[in-house]
């Protein structure tokens, strides 16, 4: 009976230790799992962990989060969810019916939130999740759900609305097959033909394409105006790589996600991105509170933030942080305060409408002696834009 | 053991298991639902690779096509149905790629079968785009969870159960006939081609019925999430280190396999993947033959007292 009592023993062994100690009983207990393997990990190591962990360090050396007038320390729980959907939402059950955190942050990209949110909902555990974007998301009025990104179409307005005022006339488009791009590549067509701006050439791709040299070479011969690429990262470094390779120099050069991160810059050469456009929203430059965050990440983690992502994900915490201070741990009350409520974050204002913010506006950036600077909108502006785009070096 | 004693023993721990509902807590069934959930991967891979020696890395794409079945069905067809429809898509699919590509073998068989899963991916992602503009989709109505696990518990037998037939029937004579020497096999009268393309396909049925059953947990459907080859590696190391020459031992080893690496997760979240890679090599070394080879010492041993 050697095997039995061994599998029976390591059972055992194994449950009572997953029954997780309770913590201190004046800590508040916060819990996320998160994408440190797996496809998810780069884009949730860049973005969205290390601010998680950056703000509890804060907070507790602060003297900790204020709650009903007491000051608390914060216990960050996190595990990996190895970008597996089934393994991010057994984690959640565990945090919030074994362990029951007293919060919860969210896990990274678009699908694992979809999946989360009706957890999150039965439990009611507000979620201001940072790196989930897509008027699809909405459409589940899940009323525990606060993205704190743009959403397509108020970024591809922005971008189409920058482009006529420089008066392009003519346009390609390449988009990624997954929603983000579609919903993109769908807001952005809506846009530039409210802004008669034509569209000469529209193609797509598969997620993990390796080579689209034979697409930029067609849309070269075409001489648009501008080229759009409504992209993810490893594509972004793609496209630049071959359209520099094919010296294809379209007066607005412009890719999605991943043009905002510091790595982009390095990797492709602070001179060869010189006047690439992409998503953006802030740079150290858009204020004060910024210029903090961006000292702060760099201090502790010996990198700088992306331009994008990580300060909507700094924006979110901060967000969490006043409502708790407002109203205490009461989730009920924490959704309902940050529903209501305009907040002063990292990047201006955020106030939620029907679960969207609607307070961010849509942001062009462009990367200029080695930082994305924000071209537009004026308002928001960090420098004046670089048009058309200078050669590739 | 005779088929009807398995089967016997089958029913037994099934109706045990089904009783878990009631006394576990949410977290721990979900860690539950999730091993019985590679059991009945593991078992239905080994269905077919275990007495045949094939190396299959389809899973992920069966899988996957049984989760878009329940997708394309949200909202009409009810979900006993889906599993079931998840499953017919995904031996149909299998039997039909199966005919064509059988007759290869050790490394071209495994990559072959790794390319179907990229084919059946943008498949679905090509058609979503160009026929109904989108490539993900909300399940908004989902069943209660244990609902979800009854349905994966039910399949999952259902897959241990088909294991034991086929083992101890006329197709698993075939396929052991095929796995040791497939020309000489022929010889003898078994139908290679037949045999091969039956137990394929039924080994897929239960892996596509598993991805409509699971699907529905999910609430947003996209190629990304389903196609995770995750899903696929994880049941061939399962398999492989239960002893996929058995029934047994895949499933011990689901059993084992999960709880160790969520007690290592939980404990360990850094360096988990280290220690897990570290335990792996060395069942590799000392305990090629997987966890089912521990029965068959103590069978041995028990037989020399």
């Amino acid at each position: 009976m050697g095997i039995v009592h061994f599998v029976r023993g390591a059972a055992a062994v194994a449950l009572a230790a997953m029954a997780a100690v309770p913590a201190l009983a004046q800590d508040v207990r916060i819990g996320y799992a998160i994408s440190r393997s797996g496809p998810g990990a780069p884009g949730a190591q860049t973005s969205q962990e290390p601010n998680y962990i950056m703000w509890a360090e804060q907070v507790n050396a602060a003297g900790g989060l204020n709650v009903g007038g007491k000051k608390r320390k914060i216990e960050l729980i996190g595990y990996d969810d190895r970008t597996d959907a089934e393994t991010m939402l057994r984690t959640y059950e565990k945090l919030m019916t074994s362990d029951k955190v007293d919060l919860i942050l969210p896990p990274w990209g678009t699908g694992l939130n979809f999946a989360l949110m009706p957890l999150a909902q039965r439990h009611g555990y507000p979620m201001l999740s940072p790196t989930a974007t897509g008027r699809k998301l909405l459409s589940l009025k899940n009323p525990y759900f606060f993205p704190l990104l743009q959403q397509p179409d108020v970024m591809m307005e922005a971008l189409a609305t920058f482009l006529k005022a420089r008066g392009t006339k003519t346009a390609a488009v390449v988009h990624v097959d997954e929603l983000f791009g579609l919903e993109q590549a769908a807001a952005l067509e809506k846009a530039f033909k409210e802004k008669g701006i034509q569209i000469i050439e529209k193609k797509s791709y598969p997620f993990g394409v390796k080579d689209l040299q034979p697409v930029l070479r067609d849309i070269k011969a075409k001489e648009p105006g501008a080229f759009i690429a409504l992209s993810y990262p490893p594509d972004t470094f793609l496209i630049t790589a071959q359209s520099k390779a094919l010296a294809f120099n379209p007066s607005a050069f412009y890719a999605a996600v991943g043009t905002a991160f510091p790595i982009y810059r390095d990797k492709m050469g602070a001179a060869t991105v010189e006047g690439v456009m992409g998503l953006g929203t802030w740079n150290p430059k858009s204020g004060p509170a910024a210029k903090a965050y961006f000292d702060a990440h760099v201090a502790r983690w010996k990198k700088e933030p992306d331009r994008w992502a990580s300060a909507h994900c700094w924006a979110g915490l901060q967000i969490l942080q006043q409502a708790v201070e407002k109203v205490g741990l009461d989730r009920k009350k924490i959704r309902d305060y940050i529903a209501s409520t305009e907040f002063d974050t990292v990047i201006g204002k955020i106030r939620f409408k029907n679960g969207e913010n609607v307070s961010t506006p849509g942001v062009v950036s462009q990367w200029q002696n080695g930082e994305f600077e924000v071209v537009w909108p004026p308002e928001r502006a960090t420098a004046s834009s670089q048009f058309p785009k200078p050669g590739w070096n | 053991m005779n088929s009807r004693h398995a089967l016997l023993a089958l029913l037994a721990g099934g109706l045990a298991l089904a009783a878990l509902p009631w006394l576990l807590s949410d977290f721990l069934l979900a860690l539950a639902l999730s091993c019985v959930m590679y059991a009945g991967l593991a078992v239905s891979w080994s269905m077919f690779c275990g007495p045949t020696n094939y190396l299959s890395l389809a899973t992920a794409a069966f899988f996957g096509l049984g989760t878009y079945v329940t997708a394309w069905g949200a909202g009409a067809l009810p979900y006993g149905l889906s599993v079931l429809a998840g499953g017919l898509v995904a031996a149909g699919f299998a039997a039909l790629i199966g005919a064509a590509v059988l007759h290869l073998r050790g490394a071209y068989f495994a990559v072959i079968t790794f390319g179907m899963g990229e084919l059946v991916r943008h498949g679905i992602t090509y058609y979503e785009k160009a026929f109904e503009g989108t490539v993900g989709r909300i399940i908004a109505e989902a069943p209660e969870s244990t609902t979800v696990y009854w349905m994966v518990l039910l399949v999952s037998m259902g897959a241990v159960a088909a294991a034991v037939l086929v083992r101890d029937h006329r197709l698993g004579l075939a396929l052991r006939g095929i796995g040791s020497d497939e020309e000489r096999a022929q010889t003898l009268g078994v139908n290679a081609r037949r045999s091969k393309i039956a137990a394929f396909a039924l080994s897929a049925f239960f892996a596509g019925a598993l991805g409509a059953a699971m699907a529905v947990r999910w609430t947003y459907i996209d190629p990304l999430t389903v196609f995770n080859p995750f899903i696929g590696f994880q049941t061939v190391l399962i398999a492989m280190v239960g002893g996929a020459q058995t029934i047994l031992g895949p499933i011990a080893s689901a059993v084992v396999f999960g709880l160790l690496t969520e007690f290592l997760r939980l404990q360990f979240p850094y360096l988990f993947l280290v220690i897990l890679g570290f335990l792996l090599i060395l069942l590799v070394l000392y305990l090629p033959g997987g966890i089912a080879s521990l029965f068959e010492r103590w069978r041995w041993r028990r037989g020399n007292v």
